[in-house]
C-alpha cells in the first residue's frame, strides 16, 4: 500500500489546560472518503482543525502527502492542498455568492484555470448560479452549505475536510449535497475526511469510520462493518432492541467492538 | 424449602454447634441487641446527589423492620428464599436484614448477571420475593418473567423511569415501607419473637459461585458461619469510628464479611461507593480507616503511582526512587522478621515525609490502619512496595464454602503466604498437596447438588480446589488450583499462577492467563491494562486507533515481550515463559469469557 495521503499520528491537542484531544491517529488514503462519528464535545472538530492548521498541536504529528504539516499557518497548510469547510458554513455573509467562491481561489493566481473551476462549482451545484450576484447572507442554510463547499473547492484541493455539512439541513437536501460530495470525490478525486453525527449517512458514503468518544478514538472499521456494530446501532443510529416492558431507558454499556 | 435442605448429616453433632457472639447465636439477634445499644451513631453513608448523607443505627432498625413486616404482609413464610439483585447501596443492606428478621433465606444476584443467569438462579432457589436495584435490572426480570412461575413481588429500589409501569407483581421499595408500617402499626413484638425462634444452623444465605465448569452451584449458608465470620478480628480490631468503603459486590462472601458481618459486630461505619466506575475518586474522598481489597485494586493503584511517576518531573522521579530505596531497608527487615533499627525507622520517616504521605493522599489510603486482600492470590513484591511506603496488607484464605479461615498476622509478619489458620479452624494438606479445612461453621453443602456436596465435604474436611504448602513457621502458603496445575509435554508440574501473578504486577498487564497442557513450552495469554498502554503508546509516539489496533502494533507486542522476559529472570527454565499473546478483545463482565479476576477487573476502576 502506498503511503496514506493524510495521517495523523498520537495527535493531542490542548484548549488552553485542557486536553480535547488525547492521541488521535487516523489515515486517509488517496481517492478516499472517510468518516469520523462521535457525539457533541467528543473532539471531532478539534480533530479537523488540528488537521488544517487552525489549531496546533501540543505532540504528536499531521503528515500530508509526506510532509509533516503540524503546527504551520493555516493559510500554508491550504496552499499544500487542504481546504476545510468549517461547521456551520461560515460563508462570508456580506460577499456576493461569486466573491465567496472567488475567496476560496485566493491562493492561487492560475486565472484561466480559476474561471473554469468556478464553471465547474456551477455545474455540481446549479443553483448557486442563478444567485451568484446575491449577498451570502441571504441565501438559505443549503445553499449556503452549498456555497461553503463550492468555495473549498476553489481551492483545488487534494484533501477536504467536511465540518458536519448535514447541520440544519431537511433530508432531501442532506442527501443532495451528500451526492455532489461523492461526485466530487469519484469525479475531482478528491480525497474527504468527513466528521459527521448524522451517523447512516456517514457511514453510506464513506469507505471507513472512526469513532470518537471524549478526545480518543474508541473504534475503526470498514463502514459496513460498523453499520453493523451494534455499538453503533444503539448509540449512532437509534436502533433498540426492545425489551419485555417496550422502550428502556437506560443505555448498555459500551463495549466499541 | 425443607425439602431443599440436604444438610450433610454425616456429623450429626455439628449441626448444633452455635458460634455465640455477646449471647446471641443468629445475626439478627445480634442486629437487633447492637442497633439498639448504637442508637443514633452513625450506621452508614450513601451519596445522594453528590453530598453524603449519613444514617444511624435506628435508621438501619427501622428500614429493616418496615422491610420485615412488609414481606411478611406479603406472605413470606419462614425460609423463603428472596433475592437482591443491586449494586451496592443502603437498601441492599436494608434488605438484606430485613429479610433476615423475618426469617428468610437472602440470596445475592450479581447485577452483572444476563436475563438467563439471573432466571437460573432464581428458579433453583425457589426465590419468592425479588429486589431489584432499578429499571435496568428491572427489565432482565421481565424478559424472563414467563420462566419464573415462583416469584410472587419484585421490588424496586429506584423507581425512575418506572413512572406508569402497570404491573401487578412491580412495585417500588417505598410502597413496602408503606406497607410495612401499616402491618406492623399493631403487631409489637412480632419480629423479635420471629428473631427469637431463630437458630443457629437456621439458613441465613445462599451464595451462589459460578464455577469454571457446570452450573452454578448455591452454597447454604447457616447463621453460625456469619456469627463465626462475624468475630474473624483474630489480632486486630474494629471500632466505630472505622470508616469502610463499600464497593465490592454484596453478594460475594467476603465483602459481605467486611461490609455487613464485621460492622454489626463492632460498628464500623460503612459507606457506598458512588458506582463501580467511581471507586477510585470514592476512596480518595473518604481515605478509609479500614480497607478490604482484591489484587486487582492493589495493582491499579499501583499502575496508577507508576504512570504518575513516569510523567513527573526528574526531581520527582529521583525522590520517588531515592525514596522506595531508603525505606527498602525497614520492609526488608520486617520481612525477614527482624524488628528494623533506629535508623531505618528513621529513613523510612523522611522518605514517609516527603514523598509517601502524598502518594497515600493522592489513592486516599493515608489513614488506612488495617488493609486486606483476598479473594485471589497477590504478588509478593506488590505486597512489598506497600510495605515499603508503611502500608502493611493482611492476606486473608477463605472461600465461600468454609469463609475465612486464614490470615497472616500483625507479628511477625509473614509476606507472601496466607498465614496461619484462625482459631476454631484445622487446615491440612491431603497428598496431593490439596488444602484441606475443617471448622464447625462451614457451609451447609449446596442446594440442590448433594453428589457435588460429597464431593467437597468429605469426612468433614472441605476441599477447597487449592494446592498449598506449609512452611517451618507453620504459615500456609498456596502454590495454585488443583485444576489449574500444568502438565507439560515433558512431564514437568507447572503451578501457573505464580507466574501469573508476577506478570500482572507489571502496570501494563491487567490479567494474564499461562496455558500449555501437554505442550513443549508455555504460552501466556495476556490482557493489556487499556490506560497504561494507551500512555505508553502515546509517550513513544505510537499511533492507534482502538484497542484491537493497540494489541497488533509491534512496539506493544515488543513492550510486552520485554515485561516478560523480566518476570521470566526470576523463574527455572521449565517454568518461563516462551510466548505470550495479547487478548486484542477488552473483555467485560458481561461476557461469557469472563474469568473472576475479570469480575474484579470491573470493581477496580
Amino acid at each position: 500500500m502506498t503511503s496514506p495521503l493524510l495521517e495523523l499520528r498520537n495527535v493531542e491537542t490542548y484548549y488552553g489546560p485542557i486536553m480535547a484531544i488525547r492521541g488521535v491517529s487516523l489515515t486517509v488514503n488517496e481517492g478516499e472518503i472517510v468518516a469520523v462519528l462521535g457525539a457533541n464535545g467528543a473532539g471531532k472538530t478539534t480533530l479537523l482543525k488540528t488537521a488544517c492548521g487552525a489549531l496546533d498541536c501540543r505532540k504528536g504529528q499531521v503528515i500530508f502527502a509526506g510532509k509533516e504539516i503540524q503546527c504551520r499557518d493555516p493559510d500554508w497548510v491550504a496552499r499544500q492542498g487542504i481546504s476545510h469547510v468549517p461547521e456551520g458554513r461560515e460563508v462570508f455573509p456580506f460577499l456576493s455568492v461569486s466573491e465567496n467562491l472567488m475567496m476560496g481561489a485566493y491562493t492561487r493566481n492560475d486565472h484561466e484555470q480559476i474561471s473554469a473551476d468556478l464553471e465547474t462549482v456551477f455545474e455540481y451545484f446549479p443553483i448557486l448560479k442563478n444567485i451568484r450576484g446575491r449577498m451570502a447572507a441571504y441565501l438559505s442554510g443549503g445553499q449556503q452549505q452549498m456555497l461553503a463547499i463550492g468555495r473549498g473547492f476553489m481551492a483545488r484541493p487534494k484533501l477536504l475536510l467536511l465540518d458536519e455539512p448535514s447541520l440544519g439541513l431537511s433530508p432531501t437536501l442532506v442527501s443532495e449535497i451528500f451526492e455532489i460530495v461523492i461526485r466530487l470525490n469519484r469525479e475531482q478525486n478528491i480525497s474527504i475526511l468527513l466528521v459527521e453525527q448524522n451517523a447512516n449517512v456517514a457511514l453510506q458514503v464513506s469507505a471507513r469510520g472512526y469513532v470518537m468518544e471524549v478526545g480518543g478514538m474508541v473504534m475503526d472499521d470498514d463502514s459496513a462493518t460498523l453499520l453493523e456494530s451494534d455499538d453503533i446501532k444503539e448509540f449512532y443510529l437509534g436502533k433498540k432492541d426492545e425489551g419485555a416492558r417496550g422502550l428502556r431507558r437506560w443505555k448498555k454499556k459500551k463495549t466499541w467492538r | 424449602m425443607t425439602e431443599n435442605s440436604q444438610a450433610v448429616n454425616d456429623e450429626p453433632e455439628r449441626m448444633d454447634r452455635a458460634w455465640i457472639v455477646d449471647g446471641c447465636d443468629t445475626l439478627p439477634k445480634l442486629f437487633l441487641r447492637k442497633s439498639i445499644e448504637r442508637g443514633d451513631q452513625i450506621a452508614m453513608r450513601e451519596k445522594d446527589f453528590g453530598i453524603w448523607q449519613a444514617y444511624s443505627w435506628n435508621d438501619y432498625r427501622t428500614r429493616a423492620f418496615e422491610i420485615a413486616h412488609g414481606l411478611l404482609a406479603l406472605g413470606l413464610q419462614k425460609s423463603d428464599v428472596v433475592s437482591i439483585q443491586s449494586e451496592d447501596c443502603k437498601e441492599w443492606v436494608f434488605a438484606d436484614i430485613g429479610i433476615m428478621l423475618a426469617g428468610g433465606v437472602v440470596n445475592g444476584v450479581y447485577p452483572t448477571y444476563r436475563a438467563n443467569q439471573v432466571s437460573y438462579t432464581l428458579n433453583d432457589s425457589r426465590c419468592r420475593f425479588l429486589f431489584v436495584e432499578d429499571e435496568e435490572q428491572l427489565d432482565k426480570y421481565l424478559d424472563v418473567e414467563s420462566e419464573l412461575p415462583n416469584i410472587d413481588k419484585v421490588i424496586v429500589f429506584d423507581w425512575k423511569g418506572l413512572r406508569g409501569l402497570k404491573h401487578e407483581k412491580v412495585i417500588p421499595i417505598e410502597r413496602l415501607y408503606t406497607l410495612g408500617q401499616e402491618y406492623g402499626r399493631d403487631k409489637d413484638g412480632l419480629i423479635e419473637s420471629i428473631v427469637d425462634r431463630g437458630r443457629a444452623g437456621d439458613l441465613a444465605l445462599l451464595i451462589y459461585t459460578s464455577g469454571t465448569t457446570g452450573k452454578p452451584k448455591g452454597s447454604m449458608i447457616p447463621h453460625r458461619f456469619l456469627m463465626f465470620q462475624s468475630t474473624i478480628a483474630v489480632d486486630f480490631e474494629q471500632t466505630s469510628s472505622d470508616e469502610i468503603l463499600t464497593y465490592l459486590p454484596l453478594c460475594h462472601v467476603a465483602e459481605r464479611i467486611f461490609s455487613i458481618c464485621l460492622p454489626i459486630t463492632y460498628g464500623g461505619i460503612i459507606n457506598f461507593a458512588e458506582s463501580p466506575e467511581t471507586v477510585a475518586r470514592d476512596f480518595q474522598e473518604l481515605s478509609p480507616t479500614f480497607v478490604f481489597a482484591v489484587p486487582r485494586v492493589w495493582e491499579k493503584f499501583y499502575s496508577r503511582v507508576s504512570t504518575a511517576m513516569s510523567e513527573a518531573t526528574w526531581v520527582g522521579k529521583k525522590i520517588y526512587k531515592l525514596g522506595l530505596k531508603i525505606s527498602a531497608r525497614r520492609a526488608n527487615k520486617l520481612i525477614a522478621g527482624v524488628q528494623p533499627g533506629f535508623f531505618d525507622v528513621l529513613l523510612f520517616k523522611c522518605a514517609n515525609a516527603l514523598v509517601f504521605k502524598n502518594i497515600k493522599q493522592l489513592l486516599g489510603l493515608d489513614r488506612a490502619r488495617m488493609l486486606f486482600t483476598g479473594a485471589a492470590p497477590i504478588s509478593r513484591s506488590l505486597l512489598k512496595w506497600y510495605l515499603t511506603m508503611g502500608l502493611q496488607i493482611t492476606e486473608a484464605y477463605g472461600q465461600t464454602e468454609t469463609g475465612i479461615v486464614t490470615m497472616t498476622r500483625q507479628k511477625p509478619l509473614r509476606q507472601g503466604t496466607i498465614g496461619e489458620p484462625i482459631p476454631n479452624v484445622d487446615v491440612k494438606l491431603s497428598d496431593e498437596g490439596e488444602i484441606l479445612i475443617r471448622h464447625d461453621y462451614i457451609f451447609d453443602g449446596y442446594l440442590n447438588q448433594p453428589e457435588k456436596t460429597r464431593e467437597t465435604i468429605v469426612n468433614g474436611w472441605v476441599h477447597t480446589g487449592d494446592v498449598g504448602e506449609i512452611d517451618e513457621n507453620g504459615q500456609y502458603k498456596i502454590t495454585d488450583r488443583l485444576k489449574d496445575i500444568i502438565i507439560t509435554a515433558g512431564g514437568k508440574n507447572v503451578t501457573p499462577s505464580l507466574f501469573e501473578n508476577e506478570f500482572k504486577f507489571s502496570p501494563y498487564v491487567s490479567d494474564a492467563i499461562v496455558i500449555g497442557d501437554k505442550r513443549k513450552y508455555l504460552t501466556c495469554l495476556v490482557m493489556i491494562d487499556k490506560d497504561n498502554v494507551e500512555h505508553f503508546a502515546q509517550m513513544h509516539s505510537i499511533p492507534f486507533t482502538d484497542y484491537r489496533s493497540l494489541c497488533s502494533r509491534p512496539e506493544i507486542v515488543e513492550l510486552i515481550e520485554s515485561e516478560l522476559k523480566t518476570v521470566n529472570a526470576q523463574f527455572s527454565p521449565v517454568e518461563q515463559v516462551k510466548k505470550v499473546r495479547l487478548i486484542d478483545v477488552l473483555l467485560t463482565p458481561e461476557d461469557e469469557e469472563l474469568t473472576p479476576t475479570m469480575i474484579e477487573e470491573m470493581y477496580g476502576r
